[in-house]
Formats: C-alpha cells, sequence, structure tokens
C-alpha cells in the first residue's frame, strides 16, 4: 500500500525568473508524475512545509515539469533560496484534469490574470500540441505592469501557432507599452468566438476571476462552459483533510478547477 | 458465529486468558468519569470488582477513534520514505455503538476510494472491537435522534450485553479468537435461551429512556434545513452566542477527521506530522495570499453543522454525527447542538 502524504525527491535542475517576485523551477523528480492540465502537485520545501502548484509545463512531456511560483509566504519564499541541484519533494498528481475531449472542435478562450498564467500554460501547451483538435486558442492575459508579465520571452513563439490568438493588457503601463491599459476585463469588450458553444478557462486573483467570470456570463458563455482555477486550502491532496471545502466540493479532490455553474450556488465563492 | 454466556465468576479469568493475545484495553471509571485502561495483569488481582460495572456505562471521554487516527502521529519522512510499522494486535473491549458508528466516517475518508491512509487502516485491521450495549444512557446522549440504538446492530467482532453480572457475547466470525482464547469458560446460548429475553428487555429500557430525554425528533431532512439555513447568520449567531471558540466539541467529537500536515526538520532530513485540526480556527480556510472564505467566526460555527449534517450526508449517506453528546459535555459555552437542530 502506497503512502499518499508521502513525498518522492525532485531536483531542481534549472531556474528563470520570470518577474522580481515569480519564478519558474524545472524539477525532475524521481519517479514519473503522470499529471494531466490541471491536475496539481503538493510541493515540499524540505523544512519549510508544503504548498500546492499545477504544473505550467505540457503533460506531453513528464520526465521534467515546470512549476511557475509566486514568492508569497514562508514556503516559496524558503523555495526561493534554493539553487540548481537542491532537492524538493514532490506528490501527487491530484484533483482533476481539464475535459479536453469536451474541448475539441471548439474555440478555446483562456483569461489569464497575473501568475493565475502559470496553470494555464499547460493547458495552452496540450492544446497546441494538438491544435487540429480545436478550433482556436485565444490567450487573454493581464498583468499590473509590463514587468510583471510572466512567460515574456515564450510569448511571441506562441503568437505564431496557427489558430492561436494572444492579447495582452497592463494595469499600469511603460513608456514602450504598445497594447492595452487597464484591467484583463478590458481585452473582453469584443470576444471572437462563438459565445454559446466556446469554452473559457479563466485563473488569476478572485477578485479579477469575479469579474471575468461575470463578463463571460454577460458574453452569453454557459455557465457549464466556463472553467475556473479555484483557490482553496489544498493541504493533504487526497480528500481527507477539508481544508479545501468550498460549498458541496473538496476541491483538491473534485477540482481545483470547477465550472461556473458547478459553484454558482455558493455563497461568495471568489472569496 | 454464535452466542456465548460467560458467568460473572470466569469473566476475570478470560481476560487474564485474552491477555495473552492482544493488548486489552477496557473502560474503567475514574471519579464520574469513564476512561480508556491497558489491562494489566495485576488489574485483575487489585480491581476485580470494577470492570464489569464499567461495561454497563455510557462511553469513554476519550473518542475510540484516537485508536486508529491518533492525535498526533508522523506519517512522512523526507527523503527517506516512511511506512507503518506493523502493530501489536489490539482489542478494545466495551466500545459504544456512538464509537463504533463514528468509524465508519472514519472508513469511508481515510479506509476507502483512490488514496488509503496506511497507517489508519494499519491500526484498524489489527484492533478487535467488542461493541458493549448502552444500557444506562444520560441525559447528554441523544443517539436515538440520529435514528441509531444504544446497542450495535451491525459492525464490530462481537457485541456484550451484561445481563444481571454476566456476559452475554454475539460473536461475529472475525471475533473468533475471543472465544477461541478459553472455550471451556463459555457456554453456548440456544435460540430462545432466556439470557435474550432479559438482554431485549435491557435494551428495549434503554430507548425508552432516550425517547424520554429527547422526545422531539429533528427535521426528517435534516441535511436540507442546514443548507437551507447556512446563510441566516442571526440563527447562527443565536446559538453561538455563549461559544468562547475553545474547540473542545471538536476534539471530543469521534466523527471529525479534520488533520493538519505539518513538517519539521529533524538532522538532515524533514519528519511530516498529522495532527487533529479544528474547523473553528480562524487560519483553517485561509490560502497562501491571505484571502480567507471564513474569516468570520460565524461562518466557521455554521460550517461545522454544515459539513456533519449536509455535506457528509449528501455525500456518504450519513451524517457525521453518533449522538455521544460529548461536544455537549465539553462545551464550556453549555452550546447544546441538540437545541440548535431542534430548531431546524
Amino acid at each position: 500500500m502506497s503512502n499518499p502524504y508521502q513525498p518522492i525527491p525532485a531536483t531542481i535542475l534549472e531556474t528563470h525568473d520570470e518577474t522580481p517576485n515569480i519564478r519558474t523551477f524545472k524539477l525532475k523528480p524521481e519517479r514519473e508524475i503522470p499529471f494531466l492540465a490541471g491536475q496539481f502537485v503538493e510541493l515540499t520545501v524540505p523544512g519549510h512545509g508544503e504548498a500546492p502548484f499545477t504544473p505550467s509545463s505540457s503533460h506531453f512531456k513528464r520526465d521534467t515539469f515546470d512549476m511557475t511560483i509566486m514568492k508569497v509566504g514562508r514556503a516559496t519564499s524558503a523555495l526561493f533560496d534554493l539553487r540548481p541541484g537542491d532537492r524538493v519533494g514532490a506528490r501527487g498528481p491530484f484533483g482533476q484534469r481539464y475535459p479536453l475531449e469536451k474541448f475539441e472542435g471548439k474555440d478555446i478562450y483562456i483569461v489569464g490574470g497575473g501568475v493565475g498564467l502559470a496553470p494555464l500554460r499547460a493547458l495552452f501547451l496540450a492544446l497546441v500540441h494538438e491544435i487540429d483538435k480545436y478550433k482556436r486558442v485565444f490567450l487573454r492575459y493581464g498583468a499590473r505592469t509590463p514587468a510583471d508579465i510572466v512567460y515574456k520571452h515564450l510569448l511571441p513563439e506562441w503568437q505564431k501557432i496557427p489558430k492561436v490568438d494572444i492579447d495582452l493588457s497592463v494595469d499600469v503601463s511603460d513608456e514602450k507599452w504598445m497594447k492595452k491599459v487597464g484591467v484583463v476585463t478590458c481585452l473582453m469588450d469584443e470576444i471572437p468566438c462563438d459565445e454559446k458553444s466556446s469554452i473559457a478557462v479563466v485563473c488569476g486573483p478572485p477578485i479579477m476571476m469575479k469579474f471575468v467570470n461575470q463578463k463571460l456570463l454577460d458574453a452569453g458563455f454557459q455557465g457549464s462552459n466556463i472553467y475556473l482555477s479555484m483557490e482553496t486550502n489544498m493541504s493533504c491532496g487526497v480528500g481527507q483533510c477539508r481544508h479545501c471545502r468550498l460549498g458541496p466540493y473538496l476541491t483538491c479532490k473534485d477540482g481545483p478547477v470547477l465550472t461556473w455553474d458547478q459553484i454558482k450556488n455558493i455563497e461568495n465563492p471568489f472569496a | 458465529m454464535g452466542d456465548y454466556l460467560l458467568s460473572k465468576s470466569n469473566v476475570h479469568q478470560w481476560l487474564s486468558k485474552l491477555l495473552a493475545r492482544y493488548a486489552v484495553f477496557v473502560p474503567i471509571q475514574v471519579e464520574k468519569q469513564t476512561h480508556w485502561h491497558l489491562l494489566e495483569p495485576q488489574d485483575l488481582e487489585t480491581e476485580p470488582d470494577a470492570i464489569t460495572p464499567a461495561q454497563r456505562r455510557i462511553r469513554a471521554s476519550e473518542p475510540v477513534k484516537s485508536f486508529m487516527f491518533q492525535p498526533r502521529r508522523q506519517v512522512a519522512s523526507f527523503p527517506d520514505p516512511l511506512m507503518p510499522e506493523p502493530p501489536t494486535p489490539r482489542l478494545l473491549l466495551g466500545i459504544k455503538n456512538c464509537d463504533l458508528i463514528p468509524l465508519k466516517v472514519h472508513d469511508k475518508i481515510l479506509g476507502e476510494g483512490e488514496f488509503e491512509d496506511p497507517f489508519y487502516l494499519a491500526q484498524r485491521k489489527n484492533t478487535l472491537l467488542v461493541v458493549a450495549d448502552c444500557p444506562e444512557p444520560e441525559k447528554s446522549c441523544f443517539c436515538n435522534l440520529l435514528g441509531l440504538t444504544p446497542y450495535a446492530m451491525e459492525g464490530g467482532d462481537a457485541v456484550l450485553s451484561v445481563v444481571d453480572g454476566n456476559w452475554l457475547l454475539s460473536v461475529n466470525e472475525s471475533g473468533k479468537g475471543l472465544i477461541d482464547a478459553a472455550p471451556e469458560l463459555f457456554k453456548e446460548l440456544r435460540e430462545g435461551s432466556s439470557e435474550f429475553a432479559r438482554r431485549d428487555e435491557q435494551r428495549h429500557a434503554a430507548l425508552v429512556t432516550l425517547n424520554m430525554t429527547n422526545a422531539k425528533p429533528w427535521n426528517p431532512d435534516l441535511a436540507g434545513a442546514v443548507a437551507a439555513r447556512l446563510g441566516d447568520t442571526a440563527f447562527w449567531n443565536k446559538h453561538a452566542e455563549t461559544c468562547v471558540e475553545c474547540f473542545g466539541c471538536l476534539m471530543g467529537c469521534p466523527t471529525c477527521y479534520c488533520f493538519l500536515l505539518y513538517d519539521q526538520a529533524k538532522g538532515a532530513g524533514v519528519e511530516r506530522t498529522r495532527t487533529w485540526d479544528a474547523c473553528y480556527e480562524a487560519a483553517y480556510a485561509r490560502v497562501g495570499g491571505g484571502a480567507n472564505p471564513r474569516a468570520e467566526f460565524i461562518k466557521r460555527f455554521a460550517n461545522r453543522f454544515s459539513c456533519k449534517f449536509s455535506a457528509f450526508k449528501t455525500d456518504h449517506g450519513m451524517y457525521a454525527c453518533s449522538g455521544c453528546g460529548r461536544c455537549f459535555k465539553a462545551c464550556m459555552g453549555k452550546i447544546d447542538i441538540r437545541k440548535v437542530l431542534g430548531e431546524l
């Protein structure tokens, strides 16, 4: 019998600073962690605790995986002190994957805010890996300032992929910024896909999720087609400890991605 | 497997035989409370008359879950992995139905499904359970309101009824070892034996007592009623008025299974510990970035009722409560769960 609380060692192969406080870690686990886009992994920073993160690399390559992480608390601060060659712990995958079979033949409208683009990148890479299965992939991404944009070096390459359409905004621009200025919903005034049948996928800070979700509903998206990454206190990862309870769901087991139809009756789900 | 009678004069001899096979825990009375006690051979000499009366008392103060789902235990280590060591065979002689039912809750969460807890299962599988009838329910008991009985209808390895000081044991196949330890001490009972009638009278009397203490049934759709009231802050505020957030109700609860995992550096490695947690704790649902969906205590108070009487019923077909009354007995604010639920 396996022990669900036991992490396996994973070595940090390399790191890449995305912004002053967001870093991508490339990890090589001792054994492959067979995640699919949408699922998450509990990352142990030895001696400092554990926190849940969704891999941000493609599930088509799993001998290593990336995690893009913001320095925000005790465990992540300690993680930022680690260097290539250091070891962390990982256990998973946990939670539910995106039901990609339901996305086939449809437009996929992805909206990310800040470091929320990290888990969406795993989905984006899974989609473009088999781009022929999908109609088009839209990515709308907002960050606080141009310096806060993650994957700056990758975005120009992604834009070249056929059937992919990317647009960006920042809350506060600098002199070099040529795109829109405003919160990410300013990119959503015109949604160039069929709202009735298209899939929307959203991840970002709670307040951003709330307004993006409302904008999607106003535009005519179906609640069952809006996929939202819910941020709760996922601790055990295996549906036991109950810290992540959200209405009738345990987000670590039933989520972390839930549709609007699933959570619409929960009081203040974006609290 | 069968029904057996152990006369009062043979009880201690049987217990001494059991000690050779198991670590035997029995309830004993300490002042006004009943507590679990690891039976030692000398107890059979020094306290010969204490064991049988304690079997008739209500459940011990400590919930039985503590034997399988310990309040604190190491569950992982890093980088070298930890797996459970084979536990010593144990016998809990005299748990009550209000502690047996909660083990079903733990079985569902920790013992079934995609992720099983090897530490819980190792202890659970190595522990024999003898479920004693509860002929003298107290004012704090309310198993009847949950549709439960003060005796086991199913489950456990044997059922014990103390009748006129003698021990009547109904043993399942899994409890065969209890009789095999000393078969010469038992008389097998045939259907229609007078002991069964005495046992049934005793059980009926206990039910009558419970039905008098807790006469008004709860809303038959309790799960729906709790869910409908979840946002009614005034209702929960009224009932939470005297709560001092000591978490006594949660720590004493035989069904609560929330836990916290935390890591501590040990030498060059790390030890991961699991400890019971309390959903009343302010930081319980708080996320790394600081957001907290239940920052106000009243939301946490309502969440406890929603979890036990609505969500668990919906997800698993049973309430996460067995009516043991420990929450009420532990409460410094004298909050009676029966009063809260009785108003729904």
